[in-house]
């Protein structure tokens, strides 16, 4: 998949803005929202907190967990735990790469979020790569991957399924020509 | 021609509804949100799935229909109008999916056209899983990849050897690829493969599994690809 | 190993199969050895090291798989096969011993495919084949992983790395390669930037040519 496409589906989820303009309810296809009150909250998708930004309609206010306290514990707890920690969206890089680009005025110490996020990615690949190095080892045929989010899924999916489907042929010549002998 | 039968009623009464709120044919009401959710669902399993799914096309339509009537009431706003150009964005977003669903299933059924328009009985029934504009479509394909391997090739080709094998000498479709997938609703005891113990599929777990062990259950809507 | 029990049930093939699929094309053209069992009236000349006018028995020739095939079938039994050394048990034994360091390009650059299928004229040593095939491969797949998934840059472990790839692994480390430098894009921000399609450069170019 593209990761352009992984953007698209992350600019579904909701953010919440400050608008600073007035206006009643919006009935979109996809839900309604609003309204909208200069300085009162509300809640939209990401393109669309995204595009009223660009035309200066509004503040985006950053989920809560992105920010350095949260993001220094959610480093750390990654780096102990063994598997995959939840993250708080399931495309955490995704929104915050198109936040720091788009409304990163809005982000309090953004580099330093910046910078976490990223430390908190590389935990995670590494960890992503050493578990498949084991699922290999095990010679596992299947796999469970919790907590995986949507890009890290499409970063290890081109890899994974291609070696993988090449395995499945290789395992098939075995079934299909069993050892009668004693050798094994 | 049952089923289109069927998906004509079932998308009459889409159309029927003029409201975001749509009735379905077992009386289950849907909102159009939750129809473009469906869409949105059917675009990544069919993205991701080997052979081609059974036809969504009745959710295509709600949503052109849906499309439709918006840009008919955003004639009277202007450019410069902060509401239309929000939905207008949303529509191309919704009109990115519909493309992208249709091309995609295009696409494999260009690939696989002979193995989908041949029945047999130890293979799937494909051609049920064609909406009508996509059965004359891949009849028609059929037709022009014969004839111009016919007229290329076959009809020089001494007679024991002339012939095009619709069963065997055509593409299909690798059943056994591996994908990733999520649980919707649990799931007891699962052979994901036979290699291994039977397992339970738990709510919001995900897998990499070969295609061939989940596919009743994507069937079924107890499991996603993503 | 593996217990073939619990394979049981595991779905064979034909499964996937692209009848026109080059890589399956091109892994049918390579050269088998064969010993003729029968005489072949006329065809002496295929054989290059002899001037008899006909091919006869005992005549050994290297023929490629497609052909090999169809003369070895049950019913008209022309040639006999014998497994190119690379599959045999020595060379098995250097596989075992040490698959990572094996150049599978030199050795036989579809050397999966090749191996698969040989399995069919069923030979009986197809259990070890088989077994050496698969064993090979997953040796070999976690150092296919740090290939495929490290920065393109052309680092000295993968220019000694890559040529000994067999042609199935190189698909594999090309796909991945392909997939990362999507990502590295996303990540500059080069993809959100529109970009007209090779195909619509290409004909452009092609216009301006026929212009001129």
């Amino acid at each position: 998949m593209d990761p352009s496409e992984v953007d698209f589906l992350s600019e579904k989820q909701h953010v919440k803005i400050l608008p600073n303009f007035k206006e009643g309810r919006i009935f979109l296809i996809s839900g309604d929202l609003g309204p909208f009150e200069p300085g009162l909250t509300a809640e939209v998708p990401l393109w669309m907190a995204v595009n009223l930004k660009q035309r200066k309609k509004c503040r985006i206010i950053p989920p809560d967990w992105m920010n350095i306290g949260q993001l220094e514990e959610r480093k750390d707890e990654e780096k102990e735990r063994e598997y995959f920690t939840e993250m708080p969206s399931k495309s955490y890089l995704e929104l915050a790469s198109l936040l720091l680009k788009s409304a990163r005025d809005d982000i309090p110490h953004a580099d330093e979020v910046q910078t976490l996020i990223k430390d908190i990615w590389e935990i995670r690949m590494a960890k992503l790569r050493k578990s498949i190095n084991i699922m290999m080892q095990e010679k596992e045929t299947h796999a469970r991957l919790d907590n995986l989010t949507h890009l890290e899924i499409n970063s290890i999916r081109p890899f994974l399924t291609s070696a993988l489907d090449r395995m499945h042929i290789l395992r098939c010549n075995v079934v299909e020509n069993p050892s009668t002998g004693t050798d094994y | 021609m049952a089923e289109n039968k069927e998906r004509g009623s079932l998308s009459d009464i889409l159309n029927d509804s003029v409201d975001s709120e749509i009735n379905e044919d077992e009386g289950e009401e849907v909102t159009a949100a939750e129809v473009l959710e469906r869409l949105e669902q059917a675009w990544l399993n069919e993205k991701f799935a080997p052979e081609l799914l059974e036809s969504k096309v009745e959710l295509v339509e709600c949503m052109l229909d849906q499309i439709k009537e918006m840009e008919e009431n955003l004639k009277e706003a202007g450019k410069g109008d902060l509401v239309g150009s929000l939905h207008r964005l949303e529509i191309q977003r919704i009109r990115y999916v519909i493309s992208s669903y249709l091309k995609i299933r295009l696409k494999k059924i260009e690939k696989y056209a002979f193995h989908i328009m041949e029945p047999s009985n130890d293979k799937t029934d494909y051609i049920s899983r064609l909406s009508a504009e996509e059965h004359v479509y891949a009849k028609e394909y059929c037709k022009n990849v014969e004839d111009l391997l016919k007229s290329l090739a076959l009809d020089d080709m001494p007679p024991n050897i002339n012939s095009l094998d619709k069963k065997k000498s055509v593409p299909q479709p690798n059943l056994d690829s591996y994908l990733f997938m999520k649980v919707l609703q649990p799931q007891e005891q699962v052979e994901l493969d036979p290699d291994d113990q039977p397992t339970d599929l738990e709510e919001g777990a995900q897998h990499l599994v070969r295609y061939s062990v989940i596919s009743s259950l994507l069937e079924n809507g107890a499991v996603a690809l993503t | 190993m593996a217990d073939d029990s619990l394979y049981g049930s595991l779905q064979v093939r034909p499964s996937g199969w692209d009848y026109f699929e080059l890589d399956d094309i091109l892994a049918c053209q390579e050269k088998i050895p064969c010993t003729f069992e029968t005489q072949v009236k006329d065809l002496g000349f295929l054989d290059h090291g002899s001037d008899s006018e006909h091919i006869e028995p005992a005549t050994k020739m290297e023929l490629p798989f497609w052909l090999a095939k169809e003369l070895c079938a049950r019913q008209r039994k022309i040639i006999s096969v014998e497994l190119p050394k690379v599959y045999r048990e020595a060379y098995r034994q250097i596989l075992e011993a040490d698959a990572t360091a094996v150049d599978l390009n030199k050795l036989g650059p579809y050397f999966y495919s090749v191996g698969g299928k040989l399995l069919e004229f069923g030979n009986a040593e197809n259990p070890r084949i088989a077994e050496t095939l698969m064993m090979t491969y997953m040796k070999r797949m976690r150092r296919l992983m740090d290939l495929s998934l490290n920065k393109l840059d052309g680092s000295k472990e993968s220019q000694t790395l890559l040529p000994k790839l067999d042609h199935d692994e190189h698909n594999v480390f090309a796909f991945s390669q392909e997939g990362l430098r999507e990502f590295e894009q996303w990540k500059q921000g080069v993809i959100s930037k529109l970009t007209s399609s090779k195909t619509v450069i290409n004909q452009r170019k092609r216009k301006r040519t026929e212009d001129n």
